[in-house]
């Protein structure tokens, strides 16, 4: 297919955007589980969370989207977010955190292997490409 | 139970995720979805609690953990939005899966982390992998959607 070259994209600024705030929450949890355990840290931040979703509602005026099936990936997609934290806190209990740090950070490997199946997702080479570079890049930063 | 089972666990959850993220905004808004997921965690808290309390904890931690809370919604609403706009999920959870990248660079900057040699390594992969991911190449218009041209 013939295609007019690279436009910037709407979602990759959110994207951006994403790894900003994500990053800032990974450097604000540096600093706090100084002192914090884990799953103290998570409990805080499950706290925090509150007052963004409580704007999110006022800002649609209490019209929250209410399909069933997106109800239900939300609330699993939580669960399974905690849980998984969960998870790697407990593997963090008799293994070093610059082993299963970098193991952990594979997730998005199986991600894309589910999307490539149930959504049927194709990569172009270039990007298959850059998410090797990035899954290396998520192993090496982790240690 | 060893340590690997555990991690494993971590693994599909946080994929699996990566799946019901792309599901969820297809069906309900980027907003809907941060209300919906933010009821997830809570549904979590009560277990959370009782396997470990807050207290001892000083004021400052707490409001660190608080802002680091609020922070990752943000975050979260972010992720949605990009999936929102069409974003693939097998492209938009690599690419947020680079939020150390970011993480790296305010350590730098406020607490005067120098990264070792290897992490500079980690650091050019993530922005080369990050800027690959993100090329999507924008369909060809079909003439009849293509604007004039004025000689």
């Amino acid at each position: 297919m013939q295609t007019n070259g690279w436009q910037f994209p709407v979602w990759l600024g959110y994207a951006l955007l994403c790894i900003f705030w994500w990053g800032l929450w990974g450097f604000l949890s540096k600093i706090g589980s100084a002192t914090a355990s884990p799953l103290q840290m998570q409990i805080l931040f499950t706290f925090g969370m509150l007052p963004v979703a409580m704007g999110m509602l006022l800002h649609m005026r209490g019209k929250v989207d209410r399909e069933p099936t997106g109800i239900a990936c939300g609330l699993l997609s939580g669960i399974a977010t905690g849980l998984g934290t969960l998870g790697y806190f407990a593997a963090l209990r008799t293994q070093d955190a610059s082993v299963v740090t970098p193991l952990t950070g594979v997730f998005p490997i199986l991600t894309v292997a589910l999307a490539f199946v149930v959504l049927r997702e194709r990569l172009n080479k270039i990007q298959a490409g850059g998410m090797v570079l990035a899954l290396a890049s998520i192993v090496i930063l982790s240690f | 139970m060893h340590w690997i089972i555990y991690a494993a666990v971590a693994i599909v959850l946080w994929g699996v995720n990566g799946l019901l993220m792309k599901l969820g905004t297809n069906r309900v808004s980027a907003r809907s979805m941060v209300i919906w997921v933010t009821c997830g965690f809570v549904i979590l808290l009560p277990a959370m609690l009782k396997l470990t309390g807050l207290a001892g904890l000083s004021t400052r931690v707490v409001l660190v953990g608080l802002i680091a809370g609020a922070v990752n919604g943000l975050g979260n609403w972010a992720v949605f939005a990009c999936l929102e706009k069409g974003a693939k999920a097998s492209v938009a959870i690599p690419l947020t899966a680079l939020y150390p990248l970011c993480t790296v660079a305010l350590a730098m900057a406020f607490l005067k982390e120098r990264p070792t040699g290897l992490q500079w390594i980690g650091i050019a992969l993530a922005v080369a992998g990050g800027a690959m991911l993100s090329y999507e190449l924008a369909p060809t218009k079909s003439p009849e959607e293509q604007l004039p041209c004025v000689q």
